[in-house]
This record gives C-alpha cells, sequence and structure tokens, in this order.
C-alpha cells in the first residue's frame, strides 16, 4: 500500500493504492463509474481519463502513477449537471447506443477538437481508431464530432 | 431509466414516428449510468473461473489444495459443491445439459471447472491459475459436417428442457452429436428437379464468430433474507428467475433478478450465462458473490454458429426457381444453448425471400467440442442468407440474366406462401428491393475501375421469421400527478427500447413521452417477458405496453365517468384530487400478449401461421478490389430495411447501420480460431472488431414507407435486419469486379487474392 | 495480476543503481504499456518494476545537431509525432507514429520501451532501421552505441545486457535521402502490422546511391534485405522495371513466418508489391510534406 495524493475533477484527493491495480480501478473504488474497463489492452478506449491534460487508457496505466498528477474524468463537468459541447452534439446526433464506450468517445473527442478545432472526416476516424464501439455508432458519432466542431466554431 | 432533466415538448403531437432522444441520454452521456459491472455489496466475494486446458476429457481429479492454500482464497469451489446444494445442477433454454461446473468431464477448452472465491479479485485470479486438473484425454470432434457421423460423441445422454412449446417434441438421438433435425417438404423437388432446365448446387461456409459485447458478461448474487437476489447484465430475467429457482427447487418469487443498462448485448446474454454459478456460489458461502468475467473469458462463454450450407436450385428456362433444396449442418459447440431453435426457426427460412413450389429442407443443431453457440443478431438467418444470396448472383450469372431481373422475378410477393406455407403479410420484398436498387441506380453505367484497382457492386436481400408464440406483459402505472410509470421486462442493451415503449404508452395515454419513466427490469416489480431477443420487442412488449397503456386509459375514462367530469378535457391530476380528496392514489393498466401462431408439422414443416411478421432487410455495396494483394475496400454501402412504421426513426436508423457494420467485421476480419479445439485469439488485439477507420466512406440506411398492420402503432423489429445482405452482398460486388467467387467466410485479403491467382491459372502455392 | 514493488527514482544514476542487480525479475519501465500487457497475460511477472517516469526530463529532449537528431529514450510516442523537428527533418516519423496503436498509448509509451520491448510487430525499429539509426545505451558507468539494426536480436529479444537502458536515439538527418514506410494490416486497420515495410534511398541526381530497404513484422525481427537494396544500387530513378525487380528480388530472399495474419506465401506476395510501392511512395514523397 501507498499513499498518493492527486487532484481528480478539481478536487485534491488521497488514496492507498496497491502497486499493481491500475488506474480503473482505483477510480471505481472512489465511486466514479466513467471510466471502465473492457479490453484491458489499450485498444478500445473505455477506460479513458486524462492524466496532465492528456488522454490515457486507464486499464494499462498504474494508479500509484497518478501521484502528483492532474486526473481528469468524464465526471468532470464545467458547470453542474449540464452537458458541454462535445456532449450536446452526442446527444443531438443520437452517438451512442449502449454508452459503454460512450465516455471514452466523449473524453476523445474534446481532446481531438482542442487539438485541432476543425478535423477533416479522415482525421476524426484516425483520432478516433482507438476506440471501439461494439455497437458501431461510429458513423453517428462523426456526426456529432464534425457538429460539435461547428458550436464550437459558432461560439467562438 | 429516464432522464429527470429532459424537457418536455410544449406541444405535443404524436409520439410514435417521433425521434425521441433517448430517454437515458444524460446517464450515458455524463458516465452516470449504472451497469451490473460497477456494482458492489458490501462483504461481496470476487469469483474467478479455472478453466478447462483441453477440448474433450474425463476429469481424473482436480486438485485444488494450492490454490486454496494461497493467502486470500476464501473458497474454492468444484462441482462437488456445487451438487450438495443443487443435485442435478445442469441448464439451458433448450436442453438441460450445462453443468454449472464441469462434472467428470469437460466439453471444450474454455469450461468452468471451479470456482475461486476471494475478496481481492487479483488473489483469485492468481489462485485460479494453481487449480491442477487430471484430465484422461477424449477424442473430440470440432466440424460440425464431421459431427454428423463422428465415433466422438460430446453427450452420451441427451435432456431436453421442455421449457418452449414449439420446441416439445425435442429429444434428440442417443449416441449421436445431433441436438435436433428439423425438415421441411414442400411440392415434389425430385420430380421439379427433373423437370428444371438448370440445375446448381454450391457449398457454403460460415466461421465461428462471436458477440463480444464491450461489458463483458457480468453478474452478482446476495443471498440476503433467505432468499436471492441475482443484479445480472442480462437479456432474459424472467427466464434467469424461472431457470434459478429451477434449479434450487424454490418457489419464483424467492428469487429476484434486476438488470440495470446493458454495455451491448448482441444475444450474448440470454438464458443463463454465470447466474447459476454465482447463484450457487452465493448460496454456498452465504455472502454476495460477485463473478465479471474478462474480455478473454468471452470467448468461452458463447459464440455464433458455424455453419456448412448445401443448396441446390433448379431453374426454369425463364429464369424462375422451381425447386430448391437445402441442408445445413449448424455447429452448436459442446452445450446446445438456444442452438436448436436457431436449428428451426431459422431453418425454414433457408430457401429465402422466393416464391418456390417445390423445397426440401434439412437443418442439423449438432454437438461439437467447440465453445457453445447461440444467438447473435439474425439468429442464424446471416448464415442462410450468405448461401442464398451468393447463389442467387451466381444462377443469374450463369444463366445470363441480370442479378436484380433473376429476384425480381423469384421473389415472394404479398400473400403467396412461403416454404413452410405460411402466406407473406406485410412483407415489403419487394419494395425494399426496389428502394435499394434506385439508391445504386442499378440500370445507371457503374466504373469498372483500371489498373490493379477493379470496382463491383453487389446486393443481397434476407428475410426473417418472428420469434413466435412467446409472451410479454407490461403494467402501466399513472400516479396522482399525472405523471406514469411504465414496468417491463424489456431490457434496454442500446437499442432504445425504454424510449420506443415509453413513446408507445405515451401516444395511447395523450401524453409527451418525456413524461414516463420506464422502470428497468426487476423480477419483483416488472412483469414476465420471454427476453429481449430476435427484434421481437418492439412488436411483442410493444403491444402489451399498449394495451396495458390503453387499460389504464379506460380506467381513467372510467373514473372521469364515475366522478361525472368530462373525460377528454379534465386533467388527470384533477380526477385524482376529485376521487381521493388530495394527491394520492394511482390508475394500473395492464396488458399482455402472445401473438397467434400454429406450430409446424413434424414431417413436413408446414404452418399456416408461423410467424407474427416477417422482417426484411437487404443491402448493396460498391466495393474496390486491389488485385495485387486482394484487399476490399467497401466503398459505400445501403441498407433498406422494412420495420413496418418506425416507432423512432433515428433509432431505426442507427440500428440499420450498427448492424451492418457488425456484420461487417464477420464478413472481413472476424474469426475464432482453434487450436485442438483451444480458442488461439481470444482477445480484441487479436480477434479484430471493426474500428472507425474500417467503415466504409458511405453509409446510407433506409426503412422504406411500410405498415405492419398487427403491429402496434403498425410497427415491428428492426434490430437484425441491416445483418441480413452484408456478407453475399459484398461477395456478388467481388464477381462483379473481379470475376471470382468466395463462399466461405471471412472474405479476407488472402482468400480473394488466392481466388484471384487460381482463376490466372498461378495458384499461390503453401510453402 | 500479482503484487509487486514499484520504484520511481528521480535520476537516471540512481535508476542504473537500482537495476544493477543479477535479479532477472527487476525491470525498468518507460510508459509501461507493453509491460502491463505482459503482466496482465501472466507472462512476466516481476518483483520489482524501475519506473523511468521521473528521471531527469533531459532524457526525454528532443534535439537536433548539424548531422543528428536526438531523441530521448523516455520521449512519448506523441511527444516525438507532434515535435517540430522530427516533423521537418525525419517526416517518416511523424507519418509512421500516426498510425501506431493509438492516441492514447502514443501519449504515454516510450521511444526506448518500443524499442526494448523487441515485439516484431512494432513499426518504428524498420523505420530506424532504414534511416541508420543508432542507440546510446548507459549502464553503470558506462555508455556505449549501438545500429537499431544490431539492438533486436530476435522474437522479444535484444543485445541489452542486464542493467543497461536505452537512454538515447540519434537520427542521421536525411537530406537528399528519401524514406517511406508502409504498415500493412490484414485484419482491421487498427491491427498490429502483418508487414512493415521501410525504405531509405540516396540519390545523385536521376541515380540511386544507395538503398535501404528494412521489413519487418512477418519475421521474428525487423530484417534488411540485401539482394533487394542491390538491385537499386546504381539504378535510375525513372526506371519503373527497376522497382518491380527489386520487390521481386525482396519476395525471392525473404522468409515471412505464417500466423493468423496470413500464410508465408501470402505474405511473401505482400512484400513484393509493398517494397515495390514503398519505393514508389518514397520517390513521390521527395521534397514533399510529412
Ligand atoms: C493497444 C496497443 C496497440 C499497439 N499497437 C502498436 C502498433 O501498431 N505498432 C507498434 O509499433 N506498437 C504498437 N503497440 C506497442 C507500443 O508501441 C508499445 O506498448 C510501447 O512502445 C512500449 O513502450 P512503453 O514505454 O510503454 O514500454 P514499457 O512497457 O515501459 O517497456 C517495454 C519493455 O522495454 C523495457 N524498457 C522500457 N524502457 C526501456 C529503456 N529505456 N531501456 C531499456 N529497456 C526499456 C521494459 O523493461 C520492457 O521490457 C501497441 C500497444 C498497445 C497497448
Ligand atoms: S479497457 Fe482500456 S482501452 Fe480497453
Ligand atoms: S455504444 Fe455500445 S459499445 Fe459503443
Amino acid at each position: 500500500m501507498k499513499t498518493i495524493r492527486f487532484e481528480l475533477n478539481g478536487e485534491p484527493v488521497t488514496a492507498q493504492v496497491e502497486p499493481h491495480h491500475n488506474v480503473v480501478e482505483l477510480l471505481q473504488t472512489m465511486g466514479l463509474r466513467g471510466a471502465r474497463e473492457s479490453c484491458g489492452q489499450g485498444l478500445c478506449g473505455c477506460c479513458t481519463v486524462l492524466v496532465d491534460g492528456l488522454a490515457v487508457s486507464g486499464c494499462l496505466y498504474f494508479a500509484a502513477q497518478l501521484d502528483g498528477a492532474r486526473v481528469d474524468t468524464i465526471e468532470r463537468t464545467e458547470r453542474e449537471g449540464e452537458l458541454d459541447v462535445v456532449q450536446q452534439a452526442f446527444a443531438e446526433c443520437g452517438a451512442f447506443q449502449c454508452g459503454f464506450c460512450t465516455p471514452g468517445f466523449v473524453l476523445m473527442t474534446r481532446q481531438l477538437l482542442a487539438h485541432n478545432p476543425a478535423p477533416s472526416e479522415d482525421e476524426i476516424r484516425h483520432y478516433l481508431s482507438g476506440n471501439l464501439c461494439r455497437c458501431a455508432t461510429y458513423p453517428e458519432i462523426i456526426r456529432a464530432v464534425q457538429l460539435a466542431a461547428r458550436i464550437r466554431k459558432a461560439g467562438a | 431509466m429516464n432522464d429527470p432533466r429532459a424537457k418536455e415538448p410544449r406541444n405535443h403531437g404524436p409520439q410514435v414516428g417521433r425521434s425521441v432522444p433517448r430517454k437515458e441520454t444524460h446517464a450515458k452521456l455524463t458516465g452516470t449510468a449504472a451497469y451490473v459491472h460497477h456494482l458492489v455489496l458490501p462483504g461481496m466475494l470476487h469469483g474467478k473461473v479455472a478453466r478447462s486446458r483441453v477440448a474433450h476429457a474425463r476429469i481424473r481429479g482436480i486438485d485444488t489444495r494450492a490454490a486454496s492454500a494461497l493467502e486470500g482464497v476464501y473458497r474454492v469451489l468444484t462441482a462437488a459443491d456445487v451438487g450438495k446444494l443443487i443435485p442435478d445442477p445442469h441448464y439451458g433454454p433448450a436442453f438441460h445439459d450445462q453443468p454449472i461446473l464441469a462434472i467428470d468431464k469437460v466439453r471444450f477448452a474454455g469450461e468452468p471447472v471451479a470456482l475461486v472465491l476471494a475478496y481481492d479479485p487479483h488473489v483469485a485470479q492468481a489462485a485460479a491459475a494453481l487449480i491442477e486438473v487430471d484430465y484422461e484425454p477424449l477424442p473430440a470432434v470440432y466440424d460440425e459436417v464431421e459431427a454428423m457421423t463422428s465415433k466422438a460423441v460430446v453427450h452420451e445422454v441427451l435432456k431436453p428442457a421442455g421449457t418452449f412449446p414449439d420446441l416439445k417434441h425435442l429429444a434428440g438421438k442417443r449416441d449421436t452429436n445431433i441436438a435436433l433435425d428439423y425438415h421441411l417438404e414442400r411440392g415434389d423437388p425430385a420430380k421439379a428437379f427433373a423437370q428444371a432446365a438448370h440445375v446448381f448446387e454450391h457449398t457454403f461456409k460460415t466461421q465461428q464468430v462471436l458477440h463480444l459485447p464491450l461489458e463483458p458478461f457480468v453478474s452478482l448474487a446476495d443471498p440476503a433474507d433467505e432468499r436471492l437476489t441475482i443484479h445480472t447484465a442480462s437479456q432474459s430475467p424472467s427466464f434467469v428467475r424461472i431457470e434459478i429457482a429451477r434449479l434450487l427447487g424454490w418457489p419464483e418469487n424467492r428469487v429476484r433478478v434486476q438488470v440495470p443498462f446493458l454495455g451491448g448485448g448482441f444475444g450474448a446474454k440470454l438464458y443463463i450465462k454465470l447466474e447459476a454459478l454465482v447463484a450457487a456460489a452465493a448460496l454456498i458461502v452465504r455472502r454476495p458473490v460477485k463473478i465479471a468475467l474478462t474480455m478473454e473469458e468471452q470467448f468461452y462463454t458463447i459464440t455464433k454458429h458455424a455453419a456448412t450450407l448445401r443448396i441446390k436450385s433448379g431453374v426454369d428456362s425463364a429464369g424462375r426457381i422451381v425447386a430448391r433444396e437445402c441442408e445445413v449442418w449448424w455447429n452448436g459447440g459442446a452445450y446446445a444453448d438456444i442452438g436448436p431453435r436457431v436449428t428451426q426457426k431459422s431453418g425454414f427460412t433457408a430457401p429465402g425471400p422466393y416464391d418456390i413450389d417445390n423445397v426440401s429442407i434439412a437443418s442439423y443443431a449438432l454437438y461439437t467440442n467447440l465453445p457453445p453457440a447461440g444467438a447473435l443478431r439474425g439468429f442464424g438467418i446471416p448464415q442462410l442468407v450468405w448461401a442464398y444470396e451468393s447463389q442467387a448472383d451466381m444462377i443469374a450469372r450463369a444463366i445470363g440474366m441480370d442479378p436484380l431481373e433473376f429476384r425480381r422475378k423469384n421473389i415472394l410477393r404479398e400473400g403467396r406462401p412461403q416454404a413452410t406455407g405460411t402466406p407473406m403479410r406485410d412483407a415489403a420484398i419487394g419494395q425494399v428491393l426496389e428502394r435499394l436498387a434506385q439508391r445504386m441506380q442499378w440500370q445507371a453505367p457503374f466504373d469498372r475501375g483500371s489498373g490493379t484497382v477493379r470496382r463491383g457492386r453487389g446486393m443481397a436481400i434476407g428475410f426473417k421469421a418472428s420469434i413466435s408464440p412467446t409472451t410479454s406483459v407490461a403494467i402501466v402505472n399513472v400516479s396522482a400527478d399525472g405523471s406514469c410509470h411504465l414496468l417491463c421486462s424489456t431490457v434496454d442493451m442500446g437499442q432504445a427500447s425504454d424510449t420506443a415503449m415509453a413513446q408507445i404508452a405515451a401516444e395511447v395515454l395523450g401524453m409527451p413521452a418525456e413524461r414516463i419513466a420506464v422502470v428497468h427490469p426487476d423480477t419483483d416489480v416488472t412483469p414476465y417477458d420471454m427476453a429481449t431477443l430476435g427484434s421481437r420487442s418492439t412488436y411483442h412488449m410493444g403491444h402489451a405496453v399498449k394495451r396495458a397503456a390503453e387499460d389504464a386509459r379506460d380506467k381513467l375514462l372510467a373514473l372521469a365517468g364515475e366522478l361525472g367530469v368530462p373525460p377528454e378535457t379534465t386533467p388527470i391530476p384533477d380526477l385524482f384530487k376529485k376521487k381521493y380528496g388530495m394527491q394520492a392514489g394511482n390508475v394500473i393498466g395492464m396488458g399482455s400478449f402472445v401473438p397467434a401462431y400454429a406450430p409446424t408439422d413434424h414431417a413436413t414443416g408446414q404452418s399456416s401461421n408461423v410467424t407474427p411478421y416477417w422482417m426484411i432487410g437487404a443491402t448493396g455495396v460498391e466495393i474496390e478490389v486491389d488485385t495485387e494483394t486482394g484487399v476490399v475496400t467497401v466503398t459505400r454501402m445501403i441498407n433498406v430495411a422494412d420495420a413496418g412504421k418506425a416507432i423512432n426513426p433515428a433509432v431505426v436508423d442507427t440500428q440499420l447501420s450498427g448492424a451492418a457494420i457488425m456484420q461487417l467485421g464477420f464478413t472481413l476480419t472476424e474469426q475464432m480460431h482453434f487450436s485442438e479445439g483451444q480458442v488461439t485469439n481470444p482477445s480484441l488485439a487479436d480477434y479484430k472488431i471493426p474500428g472507425m477507420l474500417d467503415l466504409p466512406a458511405v453509409i446510407e440506411n433506409e426503412a422504406v414507407e411500410a405498415n405492419e398492420q398487427a403491429g402496434p402503432f403498425g410497427a415491428k423489429g428492426v434490430g437484425e435486419s441491416g445483418t441480413f445482405g452484408v456478407s453475399p452482398a459484398i461477395a456478388n460486388a467481388i464477381e462483379d469486379a473481379v470475376g471470382v467467387r468466395l463462399t466461405s467466410l471471412p472474405i479476407t485479403a488472402e482468400a480473394v487474392y488466392r481466388a484471384l491467382r487460381k482463376a490466372a491459372g498461378r495458384p499461390l502455392d503453401d510453402e | 495480476m500479482r503484487p509487486f514493488e514499484l520504484l520511481e527514482p528521480s535520476s537516471l544514476r540512481e535508476a542504473l543503481g537500482l537495476l544493477d542487480t543479477a535479479d532477472e525479475t527487476v525491470r525498468p519501465a518507460g510508459g509501461g504499456t507493453a509491460l502491463m500487457l505482459m503482466m496482465k497475460a501472466g507472462v512476466l511477472e516481476p518483483s520489482r518494476l524501475i519506473s523511468l517516469r521521473r528521471i531527469e526530463p533531459a532524457w526525454a529532449e528532443i534535439s537536433q545537431s548539424a548531422d543528428a537528431v536526438e531523441i530521448g529514450a523516455l520521449a512519448t510516442l506523441s511527444a516525438i509525432e507532434h515535435s517540430g523537428i522530427v516533423r521537418s527533418e525525419l517526416p517518416v516519423i511523424a507519418r509512421t507514429l500516426r498510425t501506431l496503436a493509438n492516441v492514447r498509448v502514443r501519449n504515454v509509451a516510450t521511444l526506448g520501451g518500443n524499442l526494448a520491448h523487441a515485439d516484431p510487430h512494432m513499426d518504428l525499429p524498420p523505420v530506424l532501421i532504414a534511416l541508420g539509426a543508432s542507440v546510446i545505451i548507459a549502464s553503470r558507468g558506462a555508455e556505449r552505441e549501438l545500429p537499431v539494426a544490431e539492438l533486436i536480436s530476435g522474437y522479444y529479444e535484444t543485445t541489452l545486457a542486464s542493467g543497461e537502458l536505452i537512454v538515447r536515439v540519434r537520427v542521421p538527418k536525411q537530406f537528399a535521402r528519401f524514406s517511406a514506410y508502409r504498415k500493412i494490416t490484414t485484419r482491421s486497420a487498427d491491427d498490429w502490422p502483418a508487414l512493415g515495410v521501410a525504405v531509405a534511398l540516396d540519390r545523385e541526381g536521376p541515380v540511386l546511391r544507395e538503398a535501404r530497404i528494412a521489413v519487418s513484422a512477418a519475421f521474428d525481427r525487423p530484417l534488411r534485405l540485401a539482394a533487394a537494396e542491390a538491385v537499386l544500387r546504381g539504378a535510375s530513378i525513372d526506371d519503373e522495371a527497376v522497382l518491380i525487380h527489386a520487390g521481386d528480388a525482396a519476395a525471392d530472399e525473404a522468409r515471412p513466418i505464417a500466423d493468423e495474419r496470413g500464410s508465408a506465401a501470402y505474405k511473401r506476395e505482400l512484400i513484393r508489391v509493398h517494397v515495390r510501392r514503398a519505393l514508389r511512395d518514397a520517390l513521390d514523397a521527395q521534397g514533399g510534406t510529412p
């Protein structure tokens, strides 16, 4: 057991972790549901979290290494209870089905648009190629990313 | 589940036919939606399964000492422990053939042999690896055709379950691997073949694939209060309750099954998967037990049938199919699961959506020493369509007829009898075909590519009967403020059934769908439903919900009459206030539905009413083939279906492309590989499902303007229709592009390349 | 996963000290992605991991001199992908990274881990071999430099001694050399490659002075194809037939291994086609942008 301190969704937190526990296991013991382990191999993105502003697979990241980091998950909302632009676009386009992959896609889309505010369809597909959706909601997700980009542009 | 934030539209008009936002939108987009995956109970143990490493063997002994001795292990269970609690611990929907933990024998590599319980799942996992089993190997059989005559027999004794009225005749044969054989005879095929101008005979194969929902199987059983509560990611909570109660010898009301959201199902999470094991474990140790499988373990749980399909067709000089003979061998794996039902229910559609007077069908469910196969999005239909729609193009090509024209000439028209003798009703086969042809601009010139990139296009159309006879029950509970609960056991696994059911109830009650909260399956509360499968919910549960809502509405109207207020204009809250003097009380409406059904005759397979409705799906593709590598790129995919009247058009669209993309994976990339019955690629790293970069550049979907007269508001199911045509459309397009015919799935680039080399007279020799 | 000890030394020196042990179950960790996969699968059960993440940031820097680009072994793959120096001097590396694993893995995985892992399906080793790159290897009190071609010695095997760490990768600037990499997947697009083909061509006017062709994934380790390279030496860049000959020579000399991604015979044909296409790509990419 090791005690780590990090910032979780803007709040300082302390946690006891075992070295062999990964980030998803830790977050779930802290009551967060958004990051889930599915493939466990870095392929599907269901476990996506942001560490120091960068998306990582929580299933391949040792919890102990969060010590001192800034961690953001899908649970972080800018304004309590409100959907952000990306989530609104996903809602508008019906870009989810079972929802298991959805937090990962939303977080990755936010990252994409932060780096590339007007991605081409090819850029969207490449950026999101590491996120799998077995329900195959891909066409709707692509439309949602494009819509989110348009809303952001209009708002900027 | 319901979004309390969802704003009701100010002027709500009709609720059916409106693309109502899904009820679970907020929960799913913010990651707060609850899945069994997340559930934790105080004092809960984690179970990890030790699995067989051989495909077929007698168990001489199981050594659990090292595992039990590992620090942190609470208990190790084997069949011996389970047997003390449940004298006959076998389960299954068609046969009671599957043991909770292997008894004396293992029948596939990956079969559960022991269960380790520990508070720390890592400890349980490590201990499971320490369990040693002494096996006496037995000869094994893997191929479905070989299984017909193999000396290796998977089950010495067959135990039909008798669960389903239409499978009552099931009594598998002793000392064979045939779990079920289904036969259909119509007309005089022998004579018709003799007189046919052309006779074609081909054999097609499909590979074993699997569902792989991103939320792997997970169940949690809690034995508190002298009863058992099972939280499970299941598509069939009512079945789970009945089957667990049967195993325990308990009344149904001592078992409670609760199902929140499912992270995907596709037919995997049906009947009993982990529920019997988790229930037995929890009752033995008198503590909550959770078993959450890994992605890898899904490969040992349930799969889709590999099949061999032989199809022989007689065609007259005008291009009409006059006779068809189909023989289908379904590789059911080691346990029957729902395979016999696939064999029968799909078997009778084997001749395709064609009007053929002389038909003979034999369909066999076979046991082999592979992981069990069950229902996967289409219930056997995609395998059958693969065969008959591939052959349709082969025939058209051989007799020099345009493939569209050939289909036009032969499809079943409204009112004509299908192979079972059941007349086609509200089956828009012709309309679907024509819309597809129009969208593809079939008659227009087509760019065929040049050099090493050749282009082609292909189409295919399939159909499916619904599951019958099955029961659905629903309850609508109107509260004193006019808000409303809908109680039904349909499981929302992503297909938006919560929203669709709310729309149906709302339409009847004249309120916005947003005002109706849908209660997730909880067998203590929500009434019986056969299962969420086979695209049956919209129709079956839709009817039950509609009736329940009508019942509630009639009671509200009667209440208004009793109170002497104008029934149409009095707001619902005023009714309650007037009746009870305050905001109090409920009005409860109940509805149930069982469609009419006429059982098929055992000898001939004939029935006057084999299904309440037909689902029609067609797909057209445009592709490019790299002739130097065999790589096939689908550049455009068009999916057209008859879904009756769409309750929620946006959802119908998503269902169509979702199903078609899934089938694209089954067509091009997905395949379980085996070595001596052991899966060699049990992970998403080695079993490749489609991702963003694998999609066709253009995907179009269309639900034709149709109406299912017998359906709730004209609707019927659509969850599977998108799968039907994909595989043969691609094979047909490949032949169109480069003149080679592929008859086995998956169509890998290597398979195409080899076919090209063979056609060029330079077959690729193996090294 | 079995419990183990995780140490996070704050300097390279300290890390090398911790790794100076005969205990084979002590392993260095870069991003930990490959390690974690092996540990989850139960094929690796280390007693102690020495994470390099907190050693001096200098070991993650990317810099250039007049004739080489130097990349710290702790640089993440995405830092390399987006580095201005890499994009302008070694665009083929930036292009390769775009389809290597995925954004999340690239954000964490390190160059050192990618090379030391020696999984034959890695995309970077053939590219670095074609570009003539070398690794700088440190151990307690010593440093040596080794061509990448000599680092990977077999299936998940390197010539690193225990206690040694890759600390930097030196890639010569390419100047008039043109290069390309083709990642060939035979299942879904996001798969590991069934075949990787990297080529680098030196030309003098219309004549190819030298060609390096490195192939990977279809073999137990990345390999140079000498016969195909010989075909190209001294050939004219306008001679399309010579590219075909090079592809044929490559197919003749390669000994691909069959697996679930394809038979050996098929992979041989892929080598024939994709060596030729990679050469074409390299010639077309002349002066092109990444
Ligand atoms: C989902 C997924 C998809 C992938 N797809 C691809 C792909 O398509 N193509 C591809 O090329 N790769 C792919 N990879 C592999 C990925 O590139 C590797 O996981 C990564 O490069 C390893 O880097 P790491 O820093 O995480 O290594 P680690 O896991 O930290 O280490 C890997 C090995 O190297 C050793 N090591 C680490 N650093 C050093 C060092 N500095 N000196 C000496 N030894 C060291 C470790 O002890 C270990 O043995 C994929 C990985 C994942 C998870
Ligand atoms: S669970 Fe981490 S990427 Fe799939
Ligand atoms: S919505 Fe089900 S996996 Fe993506």
